[in-house]
């Protein structure tokens, strides 16, 4: 049993939500990125999360334990992006358009607000455990 | 002699509301932990513990004995409802102010705990200054 209670479960989850942020980063970032690593334009990653149990419940049957969360995976949208015409760019086809990265300012900026919500949310959650560990060292005084 | 004091029904019943509290933070991390996680189903502690605390205080009064092997345990909310498309059912508002709630709820009893430490200070020292 941990002092402050729930901590590695919080812990976990802004772990997650930080993640969530930096892919976000990574994508308002490349917006306008037309060759990426492998040449191609840019594509957007999408954050997935899962549940981990972090211990086994007691013996009692039908009793859940509280469980993390952890990245699942990273995954790539694969929704074709924008044809822009272009000419001039380097990157243009042999039409005179471009590709332009799947990024869509919009969904990246909720995306954003609704992950610093969670992180917050969490934080408040630590807050709340580190005020009873501290009320718990005071019983007696 | 000094069993009366921790004999006491309110001492006793603070002991163990201290570690419902303590689950329900738990309870209340996960859950706000997993509020953007596919499927996830929001935990509480199971509604027995509350009707068998009640049962127990009225039938054998509230003493270490009648409660001791009384735990509280976890179980997935079966009337939170969906709030979400991907089936998770945490609507983070309601945890943050049940956390609130309960922190509330552990100051409480903690000073119900400290007081009756409290008191038997002054019972062995015969001053009230700590």
């Amino acid at each position: 049993m941990n002092l402050i209670t729930g901590i590695d479960v919080t812990s976990s989850a802004l772990n997650a939500q930080r993640t969530r942020l930096d892919i976000v980063a990574q994508n308002i970032a490349n917006a306008q990125t037309t060759r990426s690593v492998d040449g191609r334009p840019y594509q957007r990653k999408v954050v997935t999360f899962e549940t981990e149990l972090l211990r086994q419940s007691g013996a009692v049957r039908g009793s859940a334990a509280p469980t993390a969360v952890r990245v699942a995976s990273i995954q790539t949208d694969n929704t074709p992006g924008q044809k822009v015409y272009d000419p001039q760019n380097p990157d243009a086809a042999a039409d005179g358009t471009v590709t332009m990265p799947n990024v869509n300012l919009a969904y990246e900026m909720v995306d954003l607000i609704t992950a610093t919500r969670a992180y917050e949310a969490n934080l408040s959650v630590a807050k709340n455990a580190r005020q009873i560990a501290m009320k718990t060292l005071e019983i007696g005084k | 002699m000094i069993d009366p004091i921790f004999q006491s029904g309110n001492y006793q019943l603070a002991r163990k509301l201290l570690d419902g509290a303590v689950l329900r933070q738990e309870a209340i991390a996960s859950n706000i932990a997993n509020s953007e996680t596919p499927g996830y189903r929001r935990m509480d502690i199971t509604g027995d513990f509350a009707s068998e605390l009640r049962a127990r205080v009225a039938t054998m009064g509230a003493s270490a004995t009648s409660l001791a092997d009384l735990q509280p345990h976890l179980a997935e909310d079966p009337h939170a409802r969906t709030v979400r498309p991907d089936g998770n059912s945490v609507e983070v508002e309601n945890e943050l102010l049940e956390m609130n709630r309960n922190t509330m709820e552990y100051n409480f009893m903690a000073d119900v705990v400290s007081y009756n430490i409290k008191q038997l200070r002054v019972a062995i020292t015969g001053r009230t200054t700590a």
